[in-house]
């Protein structure tokens, strides 16, 4: 059946049956109890739409709710939306339950009891509990604002939270990306420059390695779930193969053409063996190393690049030199077409090599023979996956797209959250430099990271680190600890707890919390428990009452769920550049507010909304609404919905913000995007001008300080130019932890803000332990059996456990045991025999987390049958 | 005459359970009554394991054995090949749930509103007054109407105790030239829906090129639901990932 346009079909119809009682089922069924809506007086049935956005995931899709007589009963795909064409995923159906959960914050809520135990709560009047929360935040802010932190888990309308509401009140902010892919982000910000991790180009690309990708479950770079799979099915009906690398099969499903169940945390090993058989079978992209990498610059035996001073005065710059073969000298990057990637020279009467040479020597010892007994893997897998990728990037081809000729190489990696592990920043380096070795990076089919090849900020600041002496902010930027910080909430708590430890003389004092959940959401919640108590207040601004906010809350600020305007937001696929927003499809519900609101009502309370400096002034800069008609005026406390009438205005959407209410239209599509923003190649200039970093110098130099400052080996270890191998910590925990726990998302859930939604609980209900039988087994476990798992801290010997249920799987490593992360929630009535988290016996802190301040989701446990308790 | 009928590509099927929420939401269908279900299969033993998926629903058989020892002509097959339940009809007898050999058919046990996951309560006033006191309070009010030449009561609104239920390819959506709701959320497009006699239609130009199989074909039931790619179940398939039981 064709698609119709629903909206064109019945708009403005009736239906009769909204208020009936049916009264023949009297005669055969029981109708006690069926309570139909609205009473006669009032049902008239009316149905009509409203176009949306998704709110309850990561990628917003489009959406348009259904309503009778103003009652949204059903969310669905809008079709004008790129990003989701149409379709909803499990969660997004389901959210209407938690649109209507009586189980909401209904009123601001202020705490009658002590801190650290289960909330106590009196009902407060917004104004009470807004003037409670500026008066703490206007205490602090006067002495020093960045002492007020805002922490957030998911911002949905970054312009109005992270950049006017947090920018206006001067505060201090932390995200979640340390236990997200932030490893990952910087990675590939200091070699590529670009803002994102892995994923290959989807519409042309041969042949992926699916590289720790939850194929079937969970999100990748950029987008949530549901974009990323309609890309890869489209590719694979196209004939695209996929290598599937993950200790678990269950997340590629039957996505995988081959599955390497790999050892946890050693994928750094498993690319250096890839680039070893690259370089060995010849699979190499000379013109794209030389000219835009770093790879021909010669190091001097003290790993520096030899640099000579280009230009003069102002002008003067500093240029890595290269060596040209013909003349058989030294010349600055740049001079000569195809410098020398490999040998020895002499310049100033020192030995130097260029960077390639340094890495090929390097990678000589990790054949796929040594990577095998690293990883688990068969050596004969290991190097049958490095010659396919090789062979498919067809090194020297170009195709025409949308008649611009692009080099073709229609091989890439897909990786996100697997980043966070020990090894993490060097293994996302490594994993790269696959695909730079093949030249497929910016490449048609080829290897993609963000969708725009600007520049991070990142790129340039990440050319030279200055490590600094203590005293460190509270953050510990800029620290002998973490030269790179990506801002890690739980070394945030670990530095509260201890600050003489870092070096750290000033700690936050009042925190406010934006859809966080950090006592849940992240390990470990022993650190949390006592940094919270440190916290002089604590406001939380929430639909939920969340763990965090149950025993540490001073107040909560009840937001609404979908019921708001939010935005902008971005509706690409990657491929069509589209825009929306969030158009509330009912009133919010109870005393709930959208956080736009809150924040400008707080803003007001704390002086702050109006003038140049304002909460109004940031929004006006960050919507683009500066000198314009449409600029908000700074005296004068705007309607939200008028914010985004004069946003819509201002890209020349003449129907204002009625356009995205229309259900006939709700998405903003501005056309395919060209080439030249997907392609680094084609793009002006080629890879946004950035000189892609293969030899990673500055960590090289940043190790060198670290070192002069006295921090120890733990923490510069991975501070080296080229990725390599190192033990890992985990793996020296005692023998009897014999098992990697690893955890896993599922597609019914969404971190810690679904598991109480009673449809998505029916079919995904609680905490399991993943166990091979034959491990199982042996250990006289059997299917369905209660374990418990106690985890071990390697470097601290601190033990921790929980108990949960063994469930029989065949389709993960013997050597591994896993875990879903979205359970061991207790302040919803759903949430009641839900079972434990991952996160409980995961640790933090040294040994598990990465070089730039990430946590990885790693331990080595042990499991035994029954409950110790 | 259409005849209706549905394809279902495991090729593109993730297993994501989308359809069966969007049935639930659509239908209002009570806890544990799952009129799409998704089977979720591993097979073999480590590492040469396999995962495979599997949606099910009823298949709109041409030769419907529940129609067939109905007693009371409830259970029915229309012209359009939709097969449906009149639940004024029904007088809870189970027998169709025994003659289909796919275990598609789900009787209600309990009142209504209780089976409405009533984990959360719905009788809260603050939810009665913003939702008109509908329970579940998404009620689709499309579900309580007549459909079909017979006009009868088929798109098994209600719930009530005591009656048979099982998807009715959404017959209140497809009336108003809407496709059902699993189709519509699909978010690989893996299920095609339309009418077969049509070859200009979407699923029979999707079927065009492929050597469809369908459910225990060898039962005779002539089903009206198409298998693209994988393999039909055996009973070497572990099931995995079960959703709760309540009933």
């Amino acid at each position: 059946m064709l698609k119709v346009n629903r909206r064109k079909f019945v708009k403005g119809s009736t239906t009769v049956a909204g208020g009936a009682v049916v009264a023949d089922k009297f005669l055969f069924g029981s109708l006690s109890g069926v309570t139909a809506a609205q009473s006669p007086e009032v049902a008239t049935g009316v149905e009509d739409f409203v176009a949306t956005t998704c709110w309850i995931g990561k990628q917003d899709c489009g959406m348009i709710a259904r309503r009778i007589d103003g009652r949204v009963v059903k969310f669905e795909g809008n079709p004008t939306n790129p990003r989701n064409v149409g379709t909803l995923c499990p969660k997004g159906q389901a959210q209407i339950q938690a649109l209507y959960d009586p189980n909401r914050v209904k009123w601001p809520l202020v705490r009658t009891n002590e801190k650290g135990v289960s909330g106590q709560w009196r009902r407060a009047s917004w104004d009470e509990a807004l003037d409670m929360v500026a008066d703490a935040v206007s205490e602090v802010r006067a002495r020093n604002p960045k002492l007020v932190l805002w922490q957030k888990g998911r911002s949905k309308a970054k312009d109005f939270y992270d950049d006017a509401f947090v920018k206006s009140i001067g505060s201090s902010k932390l995200g979640h990306g340390a236990f997200c892919s932030d490893v990952g982000y910087r990675a590939l910000e200091y070699t590529l420059g670009t803002h994102a991790v892995l994923h290959p180009d989807f519409r042309y690309c041969n042949y992926m390695l699916s590289w720790g990708w939850n194929i079937t479950n969970a999100g990748g770079n950029k987008f949530c779930w549901l974009t990323w799979p309609r890309h890869m099915v489209k590719a694979r009906e196209r004939g695209m193969k996929i290598a599937h690398l993950d200790p678990r099969l269950r997340s590629a499903g039957p996505f995988a053409d081959t599955w390497l169940p790999i050892r946890p945390g050693t994928d750094l090993a498993m690319a250096l063996a890839i680039c070893h058989e690259l370089i060995e079978l010849g699979h190499l992209d000379r013109p794209y190393l030389s000219t835009h990498t770093n790879a021909a610059m010669l190091v001097k035996p003290d790993g520096m690049i030899a640099k000579v001073t280009v230009g003069e005065g102002e002008e003067a710059t500093e240029v890595g030199l290269v060596w040209d073969e013909e003349s058989g000298t030294a010349v600055p990057f740049g001079e000569v077409e195809n410098p020398a990637l490999e040998g020895e020279f002499e310049v100033d009467g020192e030995t130097v090599k260029p960077g390639f040479q340094l890495f090929k020597e390097q990678v000589e010892q990790n054949t796929p023979e040594w990577a095998a007994g690293v990883t688990g893997l068969d050596a004969a897998e290991i190097a049958k996956v490095a010659r396919e990728f090789g062979e498919n990037a067809q090194i020297g081809s170009t195709i025409v797209v949308d008649g611009v000729e692009v080099p073709y190489r229609p091989v890439g990696i897909m990786a996100y959250h697997m980043a966070q592990q020990e090894l993490g920043f060097q293994t996302l380096r490594a994993m790269t430099m696959v695909s730079m070795l093949v030249g497929a990076i910016g490449a048609a089919g080829g290897q993609l990271s963000d969708f725009t090849w600007k520049i991070h900020k990142n790129y340039a600041k990440f050319e030279k680190f200055t490590v600094e002496d203590p005293p460190y902010d509270f953050v510990l930027n800029n620290s002998k600890y973490f030269p790179i910080n990506t801002g890690h909430p739980g070394m945030v708590a670990k530095v509260m707890n201890d600050p003489e430890r870092y070096g750290v003389e000033e700690l936050p004092e009042v925190a406010i919390l934006h859809m966080v959940n950090p006592l849940n959401s992240f390990p470990s919640q022993k650190e949390y428990l006592e940094s919270y108590h440190k916290f002089k207040f604590v406001a939380v601004v929430s639909p939920w009452l969340s763990e965090t906010a149950d025993y540490f809350a001073d107040v909560v600020l009840p937001a609404a769920t979908i019921e708001k305007y939010e935005g902008p937001i971005s509706a690409t696929d990657q491929y069509v550049d589209a825009k929306t927003l969030r158009i509330p499809p009912m009133e919010p519900l109870f005393e709930s507010k959208g956080e736009i609101d809150i924040y400008m009502d707080l803003c007001e309370k704390i002086g702050v909304l109006f003038g140049d400096e304002g909460y109004i002034s940031v929004v006006n800069k960050e919507l683009k609404l500066v000198d314009t008609e449409f600029a908000l005026p700074l005296d004068e406390k705007p309607v939200v919905r008028d914010i985004f009438d004069r946003w819509s205005r201002a890209q020349g959407i003449e129907e204002g913000i009625e356009f995205f209410e229309d259900p006939d239209n709700g998405t903003w599509v501005k056309g395919p995007v060209s080439p030249d923003k997907i392609y680094g190649y084609v793009a002006d200039p080629p890879f946004g001008g950035a000189l892609h970093r293969f030899y990673g110098e500055s960590l090289l130099d940043a190790q060198n300080q670290m070192k002069e400052k006295g921090a120890e080996e733990i923490y510069w270890q991975d501070y080296v130019a080229l990725p390599a191998w190192r033990d890992m910590i985990m793996d020296s925990s005692p023998s009897e932890y014999e098992f990697y726990l690893i955890s896993y998302h599922q597609i019914e859930h969404k971190q810690a803000r679904t598991s109480f939604v009673p449809m998505l609980a029916e079919l995904a209900p609680g905490a399991r332990l993943d166990i091979n039988p034959e491990s199982a087994r042996r250990l006289g476990i059997g299917d369905g059996d209660t374990v418990t798992v106690e985890s071990q801290n390697a470097v601290t010997g601190e033990t921790r456990s929980l108990v949960t249920e063994a469930t029989y799987c065949e389709a993960i490593r013997p050597d591994s045991v896993a875990m879903p992360h979205h359970f061991g929630m207790w302040t919803h009535p759903q949430n009641e025999g839900q079972g434990a988290s991952a996160n409980e016996i995961y640790f933090m802190g040294e040994g598990y987390m990465t070089n730039t301040a990430d946590q990885t989701f790693h331990v080595k446990v042990k499991v035994t049958k029954g409950s110790e308790a | 005459m259409p005849k209706y009928s549905m394809a279902v590509d495991l090729e593109r099927c993730q297993g994501c359970r989308a359809c069966m929420t969007a049935c639930k939401v659509e239908n209002n269908t009570v806890v544990s009554n799952n009129w799409m279900y998704v089977f979720r299969f591993e097979e073999g033993s480590y590492p040469e394991t396999e995962m495979s998926f599997l949606p099910r629903q009823c298949q709109h058989c041409d030769n419907a054995p529940c129609a067939k020892v109905c007693p009371v002509g409830a259970r029915f097959k229309r012209e359009d090949g939709i097969v449906l339940t009149d639940s004024d009809r029904c007088i809870g007898c189970r027998y169709c749930e025994l003659a289909c050999p796919y275990g598609v058919n789900y009787y209600n046990w309990q009142k209504p509103e209780k089976g409405q996951y009533d984990i959360v309560d719905w009788h809260d006033d603050d939810i009665q007054s913003a939702t008109g006191g509908a329970i579940p309070p998404y009620r689709n009010p499309d579900l309580d109407e007549l459909y079909g030449e017979e006009q009868r009561r088929t798109a098994g609104g209600g719930h009530a105790k005591g009656v048979i239920e099982k998807c009715t390819f959404c017959v209140h959506r497809v009336e108003k030239g809407l496709d059902p709701a699993c189709a519509d959320t699909c978010p690989t497009d893996a299920l095609i829906f339309g009418d077969i006699e049509d070859p200009e239609s979407p699923i029979s130009l999707y079927l065009k090129d492929q050597s469809p199989w369908q459910l225990l074909e060898e039962a005779g039931t002539k089903p009206n639901v198409y298998y693209i790619g994988g393999k039909p179940p055996n009973k070497e398939l572990k099931e995995i990932e079960r959703p709760k039981a309540t009933v």
